[in-house]
C-alpha cells in the first residue's frame, strides 16, 4: 500500500513537470520563456517596440538588470529560459551566478542567445562574442565609420550613422519579403574568426568603411576595414542553438525603427529605415519561429513489399522513404526542396542520389544495392545556411546470395557442361576400348 | 634454285620415317593418343567459344577447360606408365597403372561436377 502510493505521488509529480514545462520541445521548438539583461531598466521603453513584438508573438520576457543578484539560468539542473538577450553591453561582471562559462553552457544545451555590443562593450561581452567565432575590434574607442554610404542627415556627423544594405541572400534567415530600406547601424564592428565555420555574417559593411576613434586621427591603417566587417552576425551551432552578435545596440531602438532614412549618394528617400523588419526577421529566425527542420517516419523496404527487412541482398532494389517538415511557428509544414539527397554508405558512399518529394513533406527514392556485402547504412547528412541540419544514419547489413541463390543451367554455359559429360563419356568408351583391345 | 625442292624432300622424307616409326607404336597407345587429342581439342573449342561470348559464367569455362586438361594429363601419364620401351615403370604392372587412371579420373569428374554450377 505504501509502495503504491509513493508510485501515484511519483507520477503525479512527473505529469506536474511536463505540464509545467511548456517550453522548447521536439515537437514544438519555438521558444517561450526569455531573459532579458538590461544595463538601465529604461531601455525597456526606448526599445518598446522590439520588445511589444516578441510579447504579441507569444514570448513571455523577463526583464532584469544585469547587475541583479538573482540573476539565475537555472534551477535545480532545469533551465528557467530558452532563450537570452544581453542588451547590457557595458557590464563587466554579471550579478548572481551568471558568468561566461555559464552562458556558453546556456548555448550548448541547445538554448538561443541574442547579444548587442555597442561603442563601449565591456570586455565579458567581448569575450562571449570571442568564444562564438565573433572578434569586436580590440581598440575599445573604435567605432565603425563610413564617408561612403552613412545615412544623410540634417547635420554634416561625423558619419558613424551607417546606412547599411549589404544582407546576406538567404530567405530563411531573413524573411522573403525583400528589405528594400537599408538598415540604421552605429556601434562597433566585428571580423569573424575564419576556424568558425558556423559564424554567418548577415549584414556587412560596404566597402568603404573602417573601424576607427572617430575622435582623433589615424595615423595607422585601420586593424578593421572594408566589407570584411561585419555589423550583425549569426551563429547556428552544432546542436541547432542559435546565437545572434549585432555592433549596434541602437539597432533594436525605437529611434531607429521610425526614423526616415536615406543613404549618401542615393536619392531614395524612405520614411521609414528597414531596422524593425530586419531585426523582427531576424528575431524570428533565432527564437525557431523559422528553419527548424524534422525528419520523421524513416522507413526502407524492398521493391513491391511494405515490411522493412532486417537484412538486405546484394542487387536488391530497394525504396527509402523519409518525410521532412519545416517548423512554421505554429504548425509543421512539409519543407519543399529538390537537394534531399541519401547516402548508402560503407566507409564510403556506394550509392549517393538525390531524393524526388511528392511536395507534401514525403522523401523517396528507390535504388539497387551495390554488388558488395558488409554492414551499410542509410544516411541524410542535410546542411543548408539557415536550416537546422538534419543527421539521419540507419544501419543495415547486406549479405551475398546464398548457395542455393545463384543463377543455375545458364544457355551460355551450355558448351561447357557439355564439355565435361562428353568427356565424362570419352572416359567410360576409352576405358572399354582400352581393356578389349587386343 | 635447287634449295627449295631440296628442303621439301627433306620435309616428305621427315614425315615419312615419323609415320613409320609411330605405325610400330603398339595399339593400347595409339588409343590412347586418340584419347588425348579429343580432349585437346574439346579444350581448345572451349576456349575459342569463350574469346566469343565473353568470361561469364567463368567458374563453369573452368571447370570445362580443366575436365578435358586435366583427363589429358591422366592419360598422358597412363600412356608413360604402360609404355614397354619405358624402363623406370618396368616394375609397374600394367593393370595397377589403369587402375590408378581409373581413381584419378573419378575425382578429377567429382571435382568438376561441383564445380560446373
Amino acid at each position: 500500500m505504501a509502495k503504491f502510493s509513493i508510485a501515484t505521488v511519483f507520477i503525479a509529480s512527473i505529469s506536474l513537470l511536463l505540464a509545467l514545462s511548456n517550453s522548447f520541445s521536439l515537437e514544438n521548438p519555438t521558444d517561450r520563456r526569455i531573459l532579458v539583461l538590461v544595463d538601465d531598466l529604461a531601455l525597456k521603453s526606448s526599445h518598446s517596440i522590439f520588445f511589444s513584438s516578441l510579447q504579441t508573438r507569444g514570448f513571455e520576457l523577463d526583464f532584469k538588470l544585469s547587475d541583479d543578484p538573482k540573476i539565475a539560468l537555472q534551477r535545480y539542473g532545469q533551465y528557467l529560459y530558452d532563450g537570452l538577450i544581453l542588451f547590457s553591453p557595458t557590464i563587466e561582471r554579471f550579478g548572481g551566478s551568471l558568468d561566461v562559462a555559464a552562458i556558453l553552457d546556456f548555448v550548448d544545451s541547445g538554448k538561443d542567445l541574442i547579444v548587442a555590443a555597442d561603442a563601449s562593450a565591456s570586455d565579458l561581452i567581448r569575450n562571449i562574442a570571442a568564444e562564438c567565432g565573433v572578434d569586436f575590434d580590440e581598440d575599445s574607442s573604435a567605432v565603425v565609420i563610413d564617408h561612403g554610404s552613412y545615412a544623410v542627415s540634417g547635420t554634416e556627423g561625423d558619419h558613424t550613422l551607417i546606412a547599411a544594405d549589404d544582407f546576406i541572400q538567404s530567405d530563411v534567415l531573413l524573411g522573403t519579403t525583400k528589405i528594400e530600406a537599408p538598415v540604421l547601424f552605429k556601434g562597433i564592428g566585428h571580423s569573424l574568426n575564419p576556424a568558425n565555420s558556423l559564424v554567418l555574417k548577415v549584414l556587412s559593411a560596404s566597402p568603404s568603411a573602417y573601424s576607427a576613434n572617430p575622435k582623433s586621427k589615424l595615423s595607422s591603417p585601420p586593424s578593421l576595414s572594408g566589407s570584411s566587417i561585419s555589423l550583425v552576425s549569426v551563429v547556428q551551432a552544432r546542436n541547432n542553438a542559435r546565437v545572434l552578435f549585432s555592433g549596434s545596440l541602437d539597432l533594436f531602438s525605437n529611434k531607429f525603427f521610425k526614423s526616415p532614412v536615406q543613404k549618401a549618394g542615393s536619392s531614395n528617400k524612405y520614411a521609414k529605415s528597414g531596422n524593425q523588419q530586419f531585426v523582427t526577421e531576424l528575431s524570428k529566425w533565432v527564437f525557431h519561429e523559422r528553419g527548424h527542420l524534422k525528419a520523421v517516419n524513416v522507413r526502407h523496404h524492398r521493391v513491391g513489399e511494405t515490411d522493412e527487412p532486417a537484412i538486405y541482398r546484394i542487387n536488391d532494389d530497394l525504396e527509402y522513404l523519409v518525410e521532412i517538415y519545416e517548423w512554421s511557428g505554429s504548425s509543421w509544414e512539409p519543407y519543399v526542396a529538390n537537394d534531399v539527397q541519401i547516402q548508402f554508405y560503407m566507409m564510403s558512399p556506394y550509392v549517393l542520389k538525390t531524393m524526388s518529394t511528392d511536395k507534401k513533406g514525403l522523401y523517396h527514392t528507390s535504388f539497387k544495392v551495390p554488388d558488395v556485402y558488409g554492414v551499410f547504412q542509410f544516411k541524410v547528412e542535410y546542411q543548408r545556411l539557415g536550416y537546422t541540419s538534419l543527421s539521419l544514419a540507419k544501419q543495415i547489413p547486406v549479405r551475398p546470395f546464398r548457395h542455393n541463390e545463384y543463377e543455375r543451367f545458364i544457355p551460355t554455359a551450355f558448351p561447357y557442361y557439355g564439355a565435361s559429360f562428353s568427356t565424362m563419356a570419352a572416359f567410360f568408351i576409352f576405358s572399354f576400348v582400352y581393356l578389349y583391345s587386343k | 634454285m635447287g634449295k627449295s625442292p631440296t628442303t621439301k624432300d627433306d620435309a616428305q622424307a621427315l614425315f615419312k620415317s615419323l609415320r613409320s616409326a609411330y605405325s610400330a607404336t603398339p595399339t593400347n597407345l595409339k588409343i590412347i593418343d586418340l584419347y588425348v587429342v579429343f580432349a585437346v581439342s574439346t579444350a581448345l573449342v572451349q576456349v575459342v567459344y569463350l574469346a566469343i561470348v565473353g568470361s561469364f559464367p567463368f567458374n563453369s569455362f573452368l571447370s570445362g577447360v580443366l575436365s578435358c586438361v586435366g583427363t589429358a594429363v591422366l592419360a598422358v601419364c597412363l600412356r608413360i606408365q604402360v609404355n614397354k620401351e619405358n624402363k623406370e615403370f618396368k616394375d609397374l604392372p600394367p593393370e595397377r597403372a589403369f587402375a590408378d587412371f581409373v581413381l584419378c579420373n573419378l575425382v578429377l569428374h567429382l571435382v568438376i561436377m561441383n564445380f560446373l554450377g
